[in-house]
């Protein structure tokens, strides 16, 4: 009886560079070439650093959100998550809270979001899809109910600098981005919990029976995708020099998008943080082509729709079955 | 031979680096029960998956009754009169056993569009009567046991007139007296002129229903048998290529208790349980499927919670309902459904047995990789795990790899109290005995162990002693010279007078 595809020697485990994620690359390099050609400004440096620094929002909230989807769960909370730590954290700052103290209740708002999603799937045994679409709602309602609907201006200053800045000319967004790559890949690929993550995306019952701290693992890759739901939330209020309630809307789809491009499954147990980081820049260095090709919005989210599809098309494809 | 009423001929298909059948003709009689039988990988599965076109050959001809038919896909087959019954029974269980039979092919009224629900009824009434009149159409699925379910399945091959059902491993969740009616129902069968290729594991099936048999082993065609002219050894000695030697049960069982169970209770599934298992010792647990076996294995390694009831390890009682604490007393489970609760498929062997005990393998939080297949290569060889590459997804591996790996984790984990449940199902006759020998050995070495099995010959070929469980209840506690067939029957079997008790 043949049981699965034939035998094929695995790659070693350490730095491994696996052929999904070299796939994601070509795709991201033919993307690349294509606007080249079409305009020039696309492959100057300025440019390029523009769309990492444009990506990084999206990459930040599709690095947690591979992690949770790797683990067989969703969070689509992420956006309203993010818009609860924008106004908390620009309150706080704007109320004379020094920015450190500011930053480090942004990041516990988001894993407190996170905890509750996380404890509702894995000790109450509800469904991810629905916690989170609960999660969406009312972390949307907490943030409005708090500003009464209203944006908070006044950021100081030294925060924007610490977001607008950059470092030997590459933006600091991108830089705490790269960190947080460099960190989930350490997580996914080096540490027992990323083992236990994909275990229990991998089979549930199966990693349960092994000894899998099974609800913790999902309680933490909740709290993890909260706080970089934060981390993206203090991006953009440092960019913007405002905080909105209203802000992170849909920013669920594009964190999945960008996952799944890069390679992760929703049924859970696969997905890549490099692949997914790569899948981040895919939807970036699109958006940012076709806008310097004056193509109207409408149409720049047709081809988003388009890639996605096409990615998932090919993914099955080269999968064989 | 145009009196065939199936004759695949020279059927050949490669996947790639594997030849899987190389130029087998494979031909059924009209009415005939037919065994396809061989050890996993022979073939068997490629054959069925080419006779029912889900996976069509690279060359070959199907002929029914004598006539040429390409089947390219499902629906071909299905037009040929070819229904397969899977091991995994195809059955909506939300929708009712008359939309099951009718699943596909509805009869309709007014040009298609509306489905005509109570003519189906009618219908899959009538032709169930004849398998078994106490099935109502008109319920759901998932009312129904699984014995019950096959038969539906076989409705809906009646329904589609097929000439040939073929059955994969038919047998493997139903209960002895659910074969018995298994296998009236084929004779039956047979009786009508349908013919039915009969696929499994189990000798004594196959000598009971089939009249010939087809053997393949690594591809190719061994040879077509009269089941009458044959032993159980002769066949099984074919399927493998070699003779498979019966060993004789030694007992390393010790005085010295490790586990024991007190009135531990699960609701009306396993009821005031009581043992105590020796270093050393292999403590069989026979029944009927359904008596509450796997569910008081599952209760012991903590993975369900007890209404009642205490494990305790070397006289220290074990938090219940927690796996993690049962695993650092020493327990391991080798469950009986590897696919579904044993193995992660796309992870390496290495990280498969890591899990338990993932912290033995870290430096200051971090996994050391080369340890860790350091210590799967050596557990792993011990083992004889093939192939021996520690780094492959283990859902590449056969079933008995697969086990041994499993067996491996626990090994790894430093665990001295196996539970077995069925622990060959699914798995080759030929590795089979390595199991047991590895079983064996573990008790030699000091191990406690479980083994819950439904197959008599491994119960007896194991065990130090054997307790009978009956309808949740450990009813009989057996010592190894009163470990006969006949006297765990007499205890597993639940009799009239007890059940109105």
């Amino acid at each position: 009886m043949i049981e699965g595809p034939p035998v094929k020697p695995a790659p070693p485990f350490n730095m491994k560079f696996n052929l999904r994620d070299a796939g994601t690359l070509f795709g991201l390099i033919l993307i690349v070439v294509v606007f080249a050609s079409l305009t020039p400004v696309f492959l100057t440096a300025p440019n390029l650093i523009n769309i990492l620094q444009q990506s990084s929002i999206n990459a930040a909230i599709a690095l947690g959100m591979t992690l949770v989807i790797i683990s067989g769960g969703i969070d689509l909370s992420v956006g309203p998550t993010a818009a609860l730590s924008a106004v908390i954290s620009a309150s706080l700052m704007v109320a004379g809270v020094p920015i450190p103290l500011a930053i480090v209740a942004s990041l516990g708002v988001g894993m407190m979001c996170g905890l509750f999603n996380g404890v509702l799937v894995a000790y109450a045994g509800l469904q991810p899809f629905i916690v989170t679409l609960g999660g969406l709602s009312l972390y949307r309602a907490l943030s409005l109910i708090y500003t009464g609907g209203n944006p908070i201006f006044g950021i100081p200053p030294e925060f924007r600098a610490l977001t607008n800045g950059d470092l030997m000319g590459v933006p600091n967004p991108v830089i705490i981005v790269g960190i947080i790559a460099l960190i989930l890949w350490v997580v996914l690929n080096k540490t027992p919990l990323g083992e236990y993550i994909l275990a229990v995306g991998g089979n549930e019952e199966a990693a349960r029976i092994a000894g899998v701290p099974v609800a913790r693992t999902k309680v933490a890759t909740f709290v993890i995708s909260g706080c970089l739901a934060s981390v993206a939330a203090l991006i953009l209020v440092g960019r913007l020099g405002a905080a909105e309630p209203t802000i992170g809307n849909l920013w669920e789809l594009d964190a999945i998008a960008a996952a799944a491009i890069g390679g992760a499954s929703l049924m859970g147990g696969k997905g890549s943080i490099v692949g997914t980081l790569i899948g981040a820049i895919i939807l970036g260095a699109l958006r940012n082509g076709l806008t310097l090709m004056n193509v109207q919005a409408f149409y720049q989210l047709l081809a988003t729709g388009i890639i996605i599809i096409v990615a998932m098309l090919i993914d099955r494809a080269t999968r064989g079955r | 031979m145009s009196s065939d009423r199936l004759r695949i001929s020279g059927a050949t298909k490669t996947y790639p680096g594997i030849v899987a059948l190389d130029d087998v003709t494979f031909a059924v009689a009209p009415g005939e029960v037919h065994g396809l039988l061989g050890e996993n990988g022979a073939g068997k599965s490629t054959m069925l998956n080419i006779l029912s076109g889900v996976r069509p050959g690279d060359k070959g001809s199907i002929a029914v009754d004598g006539a040429t038919i390409p089947i390219r896909t499902p629906l071909d087959a299905r037009a040929a009169g070819i229904a397969m019954i899977h091991q995994e029974l195809q059955l909506v269980p939300e929708l009712t056993v008359a939309q099951n039979i009718f699943l596909g092919r509805p009869m309709t009224g007014f040009g298609g569009t509306i489905v005509k629900r109570h003519e189906q009824e009618r219908r899959a009434r009538a032709v169930l009567a004849d398998l078994d009149p106490t099935i109502d159409p008109s319920v759901k699925i998932n009312t129904l046991k699984v014995a019950q379910q096959q038969i539906v399945e076989i409705a809906r091959a009646l329904i589609d007139e097929a000439k040939v059902i073929a059955m994969d491993e038919p047998t493997s969740s139903l209960t002895p007296a659910e074969f018995e009616n298994l296998a009236s129902l084929i004779a039956a069968l047979s009786a009508r002129g349908v013919s039915v290729i009969y696929v499994s594991h189990k000798m004594d099936e196959v000598f009971q229903v089939c009249q010939r048999a087809t053997i393949l082993r690594d591809g190719k065609l061994v040879g077509v048998v009269d089941i009458a002219n044959e032993t159980e050894d002769t066949i099984v000695a074919k399927m493998v290529g070699r003779e498979v030697l019966h060993a004789t049960h030694v007992s390393h069982a010790t005085m010295t208790p490790v586990l024991t169970v007190e009135g531990l209770s699960r609701a009306d599934v396993v009821m005031d349980a009581n043992l105590t298992l020796h270093a050393g010792e292999v403590l069989g647990i026979s029944g009927l499927v359904g008596a509450g076996r796997t569910e008081l294995l599952r209760l012991i390694a903590g993975i369900d919670r007890p209404t009642a009831g205490a494990v305790k390890v070397n006289g220290e009682p074990v938090r219940s309902h927690d796996p993690r604490a049962a695993i650092r007393a020493g327990i391991g489970l080798v469950p009986e459904e590897r696919k579904r609760e044993g193995i992660v498929h796309a992870r390496s062997v290495a990280s498969n047995m890591a899990l338990p005990k993932m912290d033995n393998y870290t430096n200051a939080g971090l996994l050391r990789h080369g340890h860790l297949h350091k210590r799967a290569e050596s557990v792993m060889t011990d083992l004889r795990l093939r192939p021996l590459n520690v780094r492959q997804p283990i859902g590449t591996f056969s079933g008995g790899n697969q086990q041994k790996a499993i067996i491996g984790r626990w090994l790894a984990a430093s665990t001295n109290i196996f539970l077995f449940d069925e622990p060959t199902r699914g798995i080759d006759v030929g590795a089979k005995s390595e199991i047991y020998n590895l079983i064996e050995r573990l008790a030699s070495e000091g191990n406690a162990i479980l083994v819950v099995s439904s197959e008599m010959p491994e119960i007896m070929r194991l065990s130090d002693r054997v307790l009978v469980m009956r309808e949740g209840r450990i009813v009989a506690d057996l010592a190894s010279e009163k470990i006969t067939e006949e006297e765990i029957a007499y205890h597993a079997i639940p009799r009239k007078e007890q059940i109105t008790a």
